[in-house]
């Protein structure tokens, strides 16, 4: 694969549900060896088009392409090389960890028992137990190693890291960056912003069904509001500041300034800003 | 595939024992009582077989519940249709619909795996359950004529569990095809068509109105007591029932594999 090949390539993807939006001419596209954020508020419609783009529903207009198939007539071939992890990680409560592990290894046709045992060693699992005794982290790791065992070409996960403790989650993420690091590509649905700002390359931003902006994590961060600190007239004040500096330079004439600091915001703001808007 | 199959006959098998050893333990316990309640037996024959319509519609003016044959496909027969009807919905009303309702379905079809083959595995597994509970409660019964030493009332005994095995598959088909629709379990839904349909066949047995619609019910085809007393198989119906079986089957399939998963 060469390094600009699109992994995936959504475009135009509208997705309802009976009078209920989904997603709205969403097109967006993912290049191999990206870690891809995705970032929404509840309800913006990442979860649609995650199901969508793995086939799981059928998309009112658009077209998926993964590994530049399109998922409605490929989506067996296309899967064999995707690891997913789903926001809600049920499984099969009276299986044991290793059964669920090795259906999904067979399943796929494949051995993926070193590989298995190496994530499982990793991320502290017993396989002895049962789905029904494993908490909700312990069920994130199985699902991770699900995901994982193959050793795919995409990863697509959804929340991975609610649930998991933070040793866990810097395992996960050492995970991914190996594996991303080898060639694969990874696309990151998630509410934890820190974790974009620390693992992600670019950033969608998701609202009411519809894409506000995919830039690179820094780009998004620089641009638009600063953060203004200063002490004006003896008194201190902090806010964010859309419009041309110039115009603040030209307020402050006159005052008393004895502090005064710009700043870029943090990615937690920029976010917040775009669903004020 | 074989790892689908073998994970859902996994995810069965203690059902179907259990179920196995309800029906077929309670039926081989009747035949057991059979030779103390004889007596008894004898007296109501007479009384059985004067009900008129009743009579008939129940086989009983053919066959004598005195005689062990006449027992097992009066009591035996209604215990093994009932249970075996209610055993094929339970089975098939909720192997589809499980994965949305267990929220397993995004790990089972994040898989390399199309849902046809899903849909299908699925149906092997129902067929094979039902097959393997057939085969038990069969053991059971043998093992209840043996212990009498009595024989097996011969190859209409293999006849009845024939009729019976198609007439399970048959309202599983019925009961997988509705499943697909839902994405919860709808364990009622599918004891309310079993129930509905031994109710049809009971109301049709016994009113002349309707015996002409009473091939429409599974039951009409697999009636203990008519196929045990010799009588002929109700091939209207049975061929009505294997059409009803692929017609449901393609409903479900069709259903499922073009259904957005909840």
């Amino acid at each position: 694969m060469s390094g600009t090949e699109r992994i995936i390539d959504i475009e135009q993807l509208t997705k309802n549900y009976g009078k209920h939006r989904g997603v709205t001419e969403l097109s967006l596209s993912v290049e191999q060896g990206e870690i891809f954020g995705f970032l929404g508020p509840n309800g913006a419609g990442k979860s649609t088009t995650i199901r969508a783009m793995l086939g799981f529903i059928r998309p009112n207009a658009g077209k998926i392409r993964l590994f530049g198939k399109d998922i409605r007539q490929h989506r067996e071939e296309i899967l064999a090389q995707v690891g997913y992890m789903p926001s809600e990680t049920m499984f099969y409560p009276g299986m044991k960890v290793k059964e669920v592990i090795r259906l999904a290894a067979g399943v796929r046709g494949l051995d993926c028992g070193e590989e298995a045992a190496m994530l499982c060693e990793r991320l502290q699992v017993d396989t002895e137990k049962r789905i029904r005794e494993l908490s909700l982290g312990n069920r994130k790791k199985v699902s991770i190693i699900c995901a994982m065992q193959h050793r795919p070409g995409l990863f697509v996960f959804d929340e991975p890291t609610s649930g998991l403790d933070p040793l866990m989650q810097k395992e996960f993420f050492l995970l991914i960056r190996e594996y991303v690091d080898r060639g694969a590509t990874c696309m990151l649905s998630t509410h934890v912003l820190p974790e974009v700002k620390r693992y992600c390359d670019r950033v969608a931003i998701m609202k009411e069904g519809r894409l506000q902006s995919v830039e690179p994590v820094a780009a998004l961060t620089r641009a638009g509001a600063k953060r203004i600190k200063w002490v004006r007239d003896g008194i201190w004040e902090e806010f964010l500041y859309e419009k041309d500096l110039n115009e603040l330079y030209r307020e402050l004439e006159g005052h008393d300034i004895r502090e005064l600091l710009i700043e870029e915001p943090s990615l937690e703001e920029v976010f917040i800003e775009y669903y004020r808007t | 595939m074989r790892y689908i199959y073998r994970h859902e006959m996994k995810q069965y098998w203690k059902t179907l024992l259990l179920w196995s050893v309800c029906v077929g333990g309670m039926g081989m316990a009747c035949i057991l009582l059979f030779s103390s309640m004889q007596e008894e037996m004898a007296g109501m024959a007479e009384s059985f077989a004067a009900m008129g319509t009743f009579s008939q519609a129940f086989g009983m003016d053919r066959l004598s519940i005195a005689t062990l044959t006449g027992f097992y496909a009066t009591e035996i027969g209604t215990i093994h249709e009932l249970g075996g009807a209610l055993f094929a919905a339970m089975l098939s009303m909720t192997m589809l619909s499980k994965e949305e309702d267990g929220h397993t379905s995004e790990y089972l079809f994040s898989l390399p795996v199309s849902r046809g083959r899903v849909v299908w595995m699925k149906w092997s597994v129902v067929c094979s359950c039902l097959a393997l509970f057939h085969l038990l409660c069969m053991g059971f019964y043998g093992m209840g004529f043996a212990l009498l030493g009595e024989g097996i009332p011969g190859k209409e005994f293999w006849l009845f569990h024939g009729m019976q095995f198609m007439m399970g598959l048959e309202l599983a088909g019925i009961c997988f095809a509705v499943s697909a629709f839902f994405r919860q379990n709808r364990l009622g839904v599918g004891m309310g068509i079993v129930l509905l349909f031994y109710a049809f066949n009971l109301v049709s047995r016994v009113t002349p109105e309707m015996e002409k619609i009473a091939f429409l019910s599974p039951f009409a085809y697999a009636n203990a007591s008519e196929i045990l007393s010799g009588g002929e198989i109700a091939a209207g119906a049975a061929a009505l029932g294997a059409a009803v079986l692929i017609l449901g089957l393609g409903t479900a399939c069709v259903k499922y594999v073009g259904k957005d998963l909840g």
